[in-house]
């Protein structure tokens, strides 16, 4: 179970399989949330997660099962929708406050 | 990165996982190069004898980058994905090996020999590294690199490029023999639920494009570029959602359609098939009937369109074929639309709680995955 300080929060990655399409858009929108906070926000295929710079990672249920194994120390948050998605807008909300981000 | 075979890295993440991991790694020898694709479908769109600009001169080059070029590109990309810069180069010697054992272009096998020299090159590396003096690694490492390579690159001739280009012979001839006898539209019966579970480019890149290419490069255009790419199934689902899904769906799925449908990131729309489950009878539908018109109107495509966008579609779309796609793409988007319609409208009563929905599925897919 991984955890970090939403203060703490300096680079987020999203992953998706190429890392090239659905991640790179969400990456998108996600930076524009968090411009205000300093956060960089960065995709990557999930088979390569391991060689990426992070904090937090952000990933598709699909993909999940995936993700923790690539990277198991990490907090890994776990969405369903691309647009509109609640945990999103929770994971954008933490970081914002600086409150507890833990694995889903 | 440093399994791409997949034995022994101690995944107990079931059997998707697995599968997606083998297929993320075929799609990712494939899709950063999709450029360097793009280029070559769109000078055979122009400049074949049935193109739009028929030109002997500027053709010529259709045949060496399909030939030689893409596969190249996927061994060193193959390469690279398992052992750096190191594994791309002697990725792309061995993959010369397999393209000139074969008389098709040879993705297949760059796909296979492209990892496997750059594995053996990390191996050899693994044990001379530690033994080799100070002053003489450069000499080390540049003949280890060449010699491995002309090693492998006679291997890949002689053993590999054979052995898969009879296999890409038996599977060109099975798809032949469904096309012939009408049965392709079968197909979507996998390949939309594959899709779903986020196996999209693993079945597209991986497998359906391998055998296109082959085609495109004998008759100018492939439907197997089609079977997975077509945007209009997901296009249905999406505008059933708008117009029958629950409050919560609703207000998103304009915004999904614009990414799905013109942006091309079919993604988007896997979620909410995931939520309904059931919604993969409507995915199956509309994506038969789009391989049944593409195949009824004879029509196919001279590149993969990828991504799967309605631009892309038409770029690499051949003159006179225009019809028959955008009619497929439009009839599979309509009876995919019906079809979720009713369903959602036969269900809606039963669970239009988002969070009851999202629990179900997050209950079916947790136990599928672990």
């Amino acid at each position: 179970m991984a955890s970090i300080s939403g203060a703490d929060v300096k680079h987020v990655v999203v992953a998706c399989e190429a890392g090239m399409g659905s991640s790179v858009m969400l990456a998108k929108m996600l930076a524009k949330q968090l411009k205000d906070q300093n956060v960089s926000v960065t995709h990557s295929p999930v088979n390569q997660l391991a060689e990426t710079d992070h904090d937090v990672v952000v990933c598709h249920r699909g993909l999940s099962a995936r993700a923790k194994q690539a990277v198991p120390n990490s907090p890994v948050i776990i969405f369903d929708m691309f647009l509109g998605d609640m945990r999103i807008a929770q994971l954008v909300n933490e970081i914002q406050t600086g409150s507890e981000i833990s694995d889903d | 990165m440093a399994n791409f075979i997949p034995a022994g890295d101690g995944g107990h993440t079931g059997w998707r996982a697995a599968v997606q991991k083998l297929g993320g790694n075929l799609a990712g020898m494939v899709i950063p190069n999709i450029g360097a694709f793009i280029a070559w479908g769109l000078l055979t769109a122009l400049f074949i004898p049935t193109g739009w600009l028929p030109n002997e001169e500027l053709s010529s080059m259709v045949g060496p980058m399909i030939i030689n070029l893409l596969p190249i590109l996927i061994g060193y990309t193959g390469g690279r994905l398992v052992h750096g810069q190191r594994g791309a180069v002697i990725g792309a010697v061995a993959t010369v090996g397999v393209i000139v054992g074969a008389s098709i272009p040879m993705f297949l096998g760059a796909m296979i020999v492209g990892p496997l020299a750059a594995w053996v090159l990390k191996k050899i590396d693994g044990v001379l590294d530690p033994i080799t003096p100070p002053g003489f690694e450069m000499l080390i490492g540049n003949f280890s690199l060449g010699i491995a390579g002309l090693l492998l690159a006679i291997v890949s001739f002689l053993g590999i490029g054979p052995v898969v280009n009879a296999f890409s012979d038996a599977l060109g001839a099975g798809v032949k023999v469904m096309v012939d006898t009408g049965l392709l539209p079968l197909a979507s019966i996998l390949v939309e639920p594959a899709k779903i579970l986020f196996l999209n480019n693993a079945i597209n890149h991986g497998v359906l494009a391998p055998i296109g290419v082959v085609q495109a490069e004998e008759t100018g255009k492939s439907i197997m570029f089609m079977l997975e790419t077509n945007p209009g199934p997901g296009l249905g689902i999406l505008l059933a959602f708008w117009l029958a899904g629950n409050s919560v769906l609703r207000g998103s799925a304009p915004g999904a359609i614009v990414i799905h449908f013109l942006g091309g990131i079919h993604e988007i729309y896997f979620p909410y098939v995931l939520l309904r489950p059931v919604l993969v009878l409507a995915a199956i539908a509309g994506g038969a009937t789009g391989v049944a018109t593409f195949l009824v109107t004879g029509v196919g495509l001279v590149a993969t369109p990828s991504p799967g966008s309605i631009f892309a579609y038409l770029a690499v779309t051949p003159p006179g074929a225009h019809f028959g796609v955008l009619l497929g793409i439009a009839l599979s988007a309509a009876v995919s639309f019906l079809v979720a319609w009713v369903i959602l409208k036969a269900t809606k009563s039963a669970d239009d709680d988002l969070d009851a929905a999202k629990a179900k599925s997050k209950a079916m897919k947790t136990g599928a995955a672990e």
